[in-house]
């Protein structure tokens, strides 16, 4: 018995042993990333996915980056950090992954920059997390510079999301919020901006997920009379709680976050209570960037890429990438300096898709300075690696989701300037 | 080194903290028969203990101590010894199921306790800017995963060999009497209730301690490290490696492991790119099968219990009868 298990192990290392030799003759860089296909965030995890390796086909058609071909290595990590610091390290170690893409939820996001990424000097590079404590770390020095996201932090939509309560005239609101990293931070910055210009928050109230009802929630946001309620939520928990919240009274003046912007909500909720809510998301606005990208993810799937992440995936792939071939080999201390100088405004503009890379290819060979304008619009890390996006505003009409508005980069800049300068 | 070894150095490093919390539980159930469910809870006793004693002093925080690791570590085990006794006063005199629900009960609550109370835990964000043990004297990233792994081996080591000691000496003997037929130990004036706790809170801190070893290994620590998930991949490997055998224990925690993990690369390998988001599900199925086939084929797990050997030595102890009654106990079936 054990005999026969040692030799299947042995079996199974010849394998991979086998696979690395066979790699390396021809050329080939594993881009390797860590989601979560299966666990709780299965239902978004596998669309991610293949907006990573619609990144990593884009290159191979333009012709590889830094010399190689590319082969884009996708591993699930259950929801589970261990699970996902495990996979990171046999992208790092085995696959020779120079950058590791992922994960989704902070708590996979974060061991496995301090266990994996950091010590390995590898370039981390995040399509989903959004929890404060990557700024916290980077301020601290602990990321060494190794991680960036393309996912807009919580902290400008928290300030958009005030400025719009403050436009609407609201002089009073109340917090639900998820129990989590991103609904922690909403609440606490919401709070803070809405403050800061003369709103008042009457009561914070924090729920546990996949409850059957949130009356006892309910009842603590309503006590103070609020003139209108911020929600923080997922769609499923949020549909619940608005409904409680109309119930009992409170007002229909709702302000929504991101995650409720989904049709199951607005079903769940009935959209004729839905008439005065405004709802923010991070906007992938119009402009030839994000439609070159919507085309080909449309050409590739025979549907527009809907749902979280799929953006936002593919400019952390597509960054990345111009870095390595920026970077010139597949080192991490090089891509982590190249992606600062493939992004950030300086030089041709470079547009998803083969066409746009190959261009970019040809420009880095020829000593150019490019600069990528992804899916989400132009992107532009600060010195932690976070980026301020532009956001959308969302309401419902008709009983569908409509866009009321949109909030560009500058616009929010000035926001956040705002805020914090009063 | 090579990649393959860099990364089975890292993997050994996992498994072999993972070894611990199988030998604390191996005591508890595989000796004593005590159904601990909420094994999670008390490595995240163990851990946070650890992060909030060893961590940087912080303005938004209760702790932030920075203590040395050792130091800190042992307090992170102290600590969970102390929520054992406190939980095992409160709950031990219930038997076998009951005292299943109520310990995965009271691991839920102290996640929510660790998610929630803000000020202390970090909440939901965790905390970060841990220090690992000593890596500012290693240049070498994969030199310092040596040493730590090492390391992790002697502890493992002496672990092991104190426990078969114990289980060995007179006071481990009892720890089977009780197994096997409680009326029968308190007839022969034995203080079942002193030692159901001691083997209770002796088996919490070994896995404290491996929560504080992890903290040190990963730097970093959430809520959603310990999801009642994890209770259940150690039970696996106890089952699977053979309980009531501290070798079975620690083979079991390598092999589910392993499994665990080594699945996902194999089938990354072997599964086209187009079709790595199926293989996670593929995966899962995987490592369900196994653990049940291991259950149904070898029921005894990969190393069973030995009759009589692990509880008495190479002495000339008499053949245990092998018609013992099995019912109560977790060493499964004999051979």
């Amino acid at each position: 018995m054990i005999r026969q298990r040692l030799l299947a192990c042995l079996a199974a290392a010849t394998a991979i042993a086998a696979a690395q030799s066979a790699a390396a003759q021809d050329c080939t860089i594993n881009i390797g990333a860590v989601l979560s296909i299966t666990g709780p965030n299965a239902a978004i995890g596998s669309a991610i996915g293949d907006a990573g390796r619609l990144a990593v086909d884009h290159f191979n058609e333009a012709g590889g980056a830094a010399g190689c071909k590319l082969n884009f290595v996708l591993r699930d990590d259950q929801g589970q950090p261990n699970v996902g610091v495990d996979a990171a390290k046999t992208l790092v170690s085995i696959d020779r992954s120079p950058v590791i893409l992922g994960a989704i939820a902070s708590g996979v996001s974060l061991p496995i920059l301090t266990s994996v990424s950091v010590p390995s000097k590898v370039t981390q590079i995040s399509c989903c997390s959004s929890a404060p404590t990557f700024t916290e770390l980077a301020e601290e020095g602990g990321t060494q510079g190794y991680f960036f996201r393309t996912l807009p932090t919580d902290r400008p939509q928290a300030v958009v999301m005030a400025k719009i309560a403050k436009e609407k005239g609201y002089g009073s609101v109340a917090i639900i919020y998820v129990n989590s990293d991103y609904g922690n931070a909403m609440a606490k910055n919401f709070t803070a901006a809405a403050e800061a210009q003369g709103i008042e928050v009457t009561d914070v109230v924090g729920y546990n997920q996949e409850q059957a009802s949130y009356r006892a929630e309910v009842s603590a946001a309503l006590k103070g009379k609020p003139d209108a309620l911020f929600l923080v939520a997922f769609p499923a928990d949020g549909a619940t709680i608005t409904r409680e919240w109309l119930a009992f009274g409170g007002s229909k003046q709702l302000l929504l976050s991101n995650a409720m912007r989904a049709r199951e909500y607005v079903e769940a909720v009935g959209a004729q209570h839905l008439t005065e809510a405004v709802g923010i998301d991070n906007a992938q606005t119009e402009g030839p960037s994000v439609e070159a990208f919507n085309a080909a993810w449309t050409a590739e799937k025979g549907s527009p890429p809907e749902g979280p992440g799929l953006h936002t995936m593919y400019d952390a792939t597509a960054v990345a990438l111009l870095a390595l071939e920026k970077a010139g080999a597949p080192d991490g201390t090089a891509i982590r300096d190249a992606v600062r100088e493939v992004t950030g405004g300086q030089g041709t503009t470079i547009y998803p898709g083969p066409e746009g890379f190959a261009k970019a290819k040809e420009l880095i060979a020829a000593g150019e300075p490019i600069t990528y304008e992804g899916a989400t619009g132009p992107i532009k890390f600060d010195e932690n690696g976070d980026v301020t996006g532009p956001y959308l505003i969302w309401g419902v009409a008709d009983g569908e989701l409509t866009t009321l508005d949109q909030w560009d980069m500058a616009r929010v800049d000035a926001a956040l300037a705002e805020v914090s300068g009063q | 080194m090579t990649g393959l070894a860099i990364y089975l150095v890292f993997f050994l490093t996992v498994a072999s903290i993972y070894a611990i919390v199988v030998l604390g539980l191996n005591l508890q159930w595989g000796y004593t028969g005590l159904f601990n469910a909420g094994i999670v809870g008390f490595y995240a006793v163990g851990a946070y203990g650890t992060a909030i004693l060893a961590g940087p002093d912080r303005a938004a925080l209760i702790g932030g101590f920075g203590l040395p690791f050792p130091l800190a570590l042992f307090g992170g085990m102290v600590l969970s010894g102390i929520a054992a006794l406190i939980v095992g006063l409160a709950t031990l005199r219930l038997r076998g199921e009951y005292l299943a629900i109520t310990t995965f009960g009271i691991a839920i609550s102290i996640q929510l306790v660790a998610l929630n109370f803000e000020s202390l835990t970090g909440g939901a964000n965790g905390l970060v800017g841990l220090p690992r043990p000593f890596a500012d004297r290693f240049d070498d990233p994969d030199l310092y995963g040596l040493v730590f792994l090492a390391a992790m081996l002697a502890t493992v080591g002496i672990i092991y060999l104190a426990l078969e000691a114990v289980v060995r000496s007179p006071w481990g003997r009892l720890l089977n009497a009780l197994r096997e037929d409680e009326v029968a130990a308190r007839a022969l004036g034995k203080n079942i209730a002193a030692i159901r706790l001691q083997a209770f809170v002796l088996g919490c801190m070994l896995t404290g301690l491996a929560g504080g070893l992890y903290v040190g290994f990963i730097g970093f620590v959430s809520p959603l490290d310990f999801l009642p998930i994890l209770t259940f991949q150690i039970w696996a490997m106890l089952i699977v490696g053979g309980s009531g055998n501290n070798a079975g224990a620690l083979v079991g925690a390598v092999t589910v492991w392993g499994l665990w993990t080594m699945s996902g690369l194999l089938i990354s390998r072997l599964v086209p790119v187009g079709f790595h988001a199926q293989a996670g599900a593929i995966q899962t199925m995987l490592i369900g099968l196994v653990i049940v086939s291991t259950l149904l084929f070898r029921p005894q797990g990969m190393i069973g219990e030995r009759a009589g050997g692990a509880r008495f030595g190479r002495s000339n102890a008499p053949p245990v009868a092998k018609d013992r009654n099995w019912s109560t106990g977790g060493g499964g079936q004999q051979p």
